[in-house]
């Protein structure tokens, strides 16, 4: 990877056992758009803000909200681009792994493999690290789902989690609201409420997006007007 | 080697300063801004119009080859704002790619496809220590068989999305303030009207009129799907319907 005059690395240890680097690439992120996601008993949500720079810019030609494979779907904060790259990466790596094993990819599979691209990373000659967090969100035979995977490259799996820039108080909110038995449509309310929390400005069909993956194993990125009826629900 | 804690190097390269930006992307957006050229583009109801200042920095230069404004493929355009010699960098390479497109698939390489190739090359120079980012920021533009006339923005930090109408350069800001007001209501602009919008968007945050040879205009059609580069007489025609409409 990358040029042999930059064949060191360049996230190296400080005095103080950090790397700095990655810690810099946290900030990135915390200065990203706020996202969130949530487990429920029978099922996952994930849900993130969608902010562009100008009104001028096509909201139909933008999704934040990417599905990996059909029964999983990721959202991130952070970075768009390098964002695209690990997409990317991710779907090829499940592709491989159905031509290998004929079976589609169990979702801690491929959260390792794409924890382990983005350890890389902070490892390889001449690259930085990738200044994304991602929240994966997937439903197989071990049920529904949830990890979030760090610029650093390592990976939990959570009950629910938010990142990007109002992580504190998404958390404090999701940590009162969260229920073990939760189902899957309450939990869209929960985080469309999370949202509106740290939103500024109205929020509507069009300024936020959500994915969710039910019992029927298929991820789906909600449309517009399908997020303006869980928007009014939830008033 | 006393990296990694920036040491002055998250300035060189690209890698995280300590509050998590890319100082190299942030500087290649300022080359495109100290270029000194103003691009808008306008997308209506079945064309997209580009344009661009035409600056000849000297009179012995031959006018016609200097020139921002680059077919990639009969149904493709691209419009450069910012370092010319990195512009025809990244334009060869994109003629390339929608070359081998055609050729591996059979059918043309739509808008959005190439505006996200080009956005991606450019995310790789934003994360590998060996290669800058390009300093210059592109506008597609072409007709998609689904989706009807298209108009991305690529820029050096690999952003890439769709407009209504966007631009580039010096004057960004001003202009986008500009179309903004324009565009608000999601008005369906005719063909003329496109071409006048961009032009006079540009007059106006420009604060000058033009000849017809100060200024580049490259239009895709729904109703003949090329890309075409407007001739100096056809630029007249819009510039005096322009200053008969006001």
């Amino acid at each position: 990877m990358g040029d042999s005059q930059y064949s060191f690395s360049l996230t190296t240890f400080s005095p103080s056992g950090k790397l700095v680097q990655i810690e810099h690439a946290l900030t990135a992120v915390g200065s990203g758009q706020t996202s969130l996601g949530i487990k429920a008993s029978n099922g996952v949500v994930i849900a993130t803000e969608k902010k562009l720079p100008s009104i001028l810019v096509d909201e139909a030609s933008v999704q934040k909200i990417q599905t990996l494979t059909p029964n999983i779907g990721v959202v991130y904060s952070g970075m768009g681009p390098d964002s695209r790259v690990l997409v990317r990466k991710s779907r090829k790596q499940a592709e491989q792994y159905y031509r290998l094993y004929k079976e589609p990819i169990p979702v801690t599979q491929l959260v390792r493999e794409t924890a382990t691209v983005m350890q890389e990373f902070t490892q390889s000659g001449g690259v930085r690290p990738f200044g994304v967090s991602l929240l994966v969100a997937g439903y197989d035979d071990k049920g529904p789902q949830l990890y979030q995977v760090d610029p650093s490259g390592s990976y939990f799996s959570w009950k629910a989690s938010a990142m990007g820039k109002n992580v504190s108080n998404a958390k404090t909110f999701l940590e009162k609201r969260y229920t073990e038995e939760m189902e899957l449509d309450d939990a869209v309310h929960t985080a469309i409420l999370t949202l509106k929390e740290g939103f500024e400005g109205q929020i509507s069909g069009k300024n936020i997006e959500i994915g969710m993956i039910g019992n029927d194993r298929i991820f789906k990125v909600l449309s517009p007007s399908e997020v303006e009826d869980y928007l009014q629900e939830a008033e | 080697m006393s990296r990694g804690s920036g040491g002055g190097y998250d300035r060189h390269i690209t890698i995280f300063s300590p509050e998590g930006r890319l100082y190299q992307v942030e500087y290649a957006f300022k080359a495109v801004k100290a270029a000194g050229v103003t691009s808008i583009g306008v997308r209506g109801k079945d064309s997209v119009c580009v344009v661009t200042q035409k600056k000849v920095p000297d009179k012995l230069l031959d006018q016609t080859s200097v020139t921002l404004l680059f077919p990639i493929t009969k149904y493709l355009g691209l419009l450069a704002t910012g370092i010319t010699a990195d512009a025809r960098a990244l334009v060869q390479q994109a003629r390339n790619e929608a070359a081998e497109f055609r050729f591996r698939y059979g059918y043309e390489m739509p808008v959005d496809v190439l505006a996200r190739w080009i956005a991606d090359k450019s995310q790789v120079y934003t994360q590998h220590a060996y290669m800058r980012p390009l300093g210059v920021v592109a506008m597609i533009l072409g007709i998609d068989e689904e989706k009807g006339p298209q108009l991305f923005k690529c820029d050096p930090a690999g952003h890439f999305f769709g407009h209504k109408a966007t631009s580039a350069g010096g004057k960004e800001q001003e202009a986008i303030n500009f179309l903004e007001k324009k565009m608000k209501n999601d008005p369906e602009f005719t063909y003329e009207e496109t071409v006048q919008t961009a032009i006079s968007a540009l007059q106006s945050v420009l604060q000058e009129d033009f000849k017809a040879s100060e200024i580049e205009v490259g239009v895709v059609r729904k109703e003949d799907q090329v890309f075409k580069v407007l001739s100096t007489d056809e630029i007249d025609e819009h510039l005096t319907a322009i200053s008969e409409r006001d």
